[in-house]
């Protein structure tokens, strides 16, 4: 760490940090949310599907886009802790100092659904290695649907503590 | 002729689609190993989190404002700053739901469905027969204090889990599986946004 800061100031660390947490944040959330708005959608008719060939649907209902969801939500995970470690004594201190408990109460509730999207995260790369299994079509359905909540979730919850302390503010 | 491939297309990928008889029948049968271990895993670790963070058993503790790790809940001493639970939280989950879907993958996938079906209707009675004795002892004439115990309320859970487990037939047990893979993370944050009320009333 002192390398870092021998560098650049700890400040501007810590801001980089975030900024790379929110650009992880982006990039999870528009694979999840593609993901989750086609498995939602109802399915194209054969005939249409196979006029379309290839585009977005197959790309994105595959077993490597969920596995790169898997990643990105692991990284993201990763760098929320990180940052975590600034918010603790830099953000929620004063946070409680001037009573914002709402905004403390939710970014706690974000640990705990970043923590039950981590649990689920197996089982959601398990049954999306064969996507065209209707077996598992249901579970798989709602389990990228919970996974993009708690995605989304983060990210609002994350940009309030932000808009309190942090990048911009 | 364009036509009629075109239909049997239609009719392949319709059976593609329809579960028949036989793969219904291997929702029961079929189910590998690492199937067992991943949804085992996932179900035990929304239970496992919901469990520790209420106890508050992590693994370690961090002093952030010291950048100090102690083992296990060591809350420290008011000139260390704020102490982090949350790291500790995670890896004690992990491990332990690591542990049970390992013991998981060496009995039967219907010994484990049925197992699931008590664990998860237990984890889903305790509290709300805890609840439910919280409530009778407020508004109870007559002193209920007992009612507040943990493990009163622990009672009719088991007895109310051990004949789901018994009574669940095979086929309902393997059906429901997979749903206690959203049904139990989402208890699990109900509990815990809950006990997070706390900040919404101040």
């Amino acid at each position: 760490m002192d390398f870092f800061f021998n560098v650049i100031s700890a400040q501007t660390f810590w801001k980089i940090s975030l900024f790379l947490h929110f650009i992880v944040a982006v990039a999870l959330l528009a694979a999840i949310t593609l993901q989750s708005a086609l498995v939602l959608a109802p399915a194209p008719a054969p005939q249409l599907a196979g006029a379309s060939g290839g585009g977005l649907r197959p790309l994105l209902l595959s077993p490597p886009s969920a596995t790169l969801i898997v990643i990105l939500y692991v990284v993201q995970a990763l760098l929320g802790a990180w940052v975590y470690i600034k918010y603790r004594t830099y953000v929620r201190i004063p946070m409680e100092g001037l009573r914002h408990w709402w905004t403390v109460g939710a970014f706690e509730f974000k640990e705990h659904i970043i923590t039950m999207g981590l649990a689920v995260l197996p089982a959601y790369w398990f049954f999306w290695r064969d996507p065209a299994s209707q077996e598992h079509a249901t579970i798989r359905k709602w389990l990228t649907v919970f996974l993009m909540i708690s995605a989304w979730y983060g990210l609002a919850a994350g940009h309030t503590a932000n808009d309190f302390r942090g990048v911009g503010s | 002729m364009t036509q009629t491939l075109d239909i049997n297309e239609r009719v392949l990928h319709q059976e593609a689609r329809t579960p028949t008889a036989a793969t219904r029948a291997r929702t029961t049968t079929g189910v590998g190993k690492l199937q067992i271990f991943v949804v085992t895993f996932s179900i035990a670790a929304a239970i496992i989190y919901t469990l520790f963070e209420r106890w508050n058993w992590p693994l370690f503790t961090y002093h952030p404002a010291v950048n100090h790790l102690d083992l296990f809940r060591a809350p420290g001493i008011p000139e260390d700053g704020p102490p982090m639970f949350w790291f500790g939280w995670l890896p004690a989950t992990g491990i332990a739901a690591a542990a049970v879907a390992a013991i998981a993958t060496a009995f039967s996938a219907q010994s484990v469905q049925r197992a699931t079906v008590f664990f998860c209707v237990l984890a889903g009675l305790w509290p709300i027969f805890y609840a439910l004795g919280l409530y009778v002892d407020e508004v109870a004439t007559f002193n209920a204090a007992f009612l507040r115990s943990v493990w009163v309320s622990g009672v009719p859970a088991l007895a109310g889990a051990i004949a789901a487990a018994y009574l669940v037939s095979a086929e309902r047990a393997a059906r429901l599986w997979t749903s206690w893979l959203i049904i139990m993370p989402i208890g699990g944050q109900t509990i815990l946004g809950y006990s997070l009320s706390l900040f919404l009333v101040r």
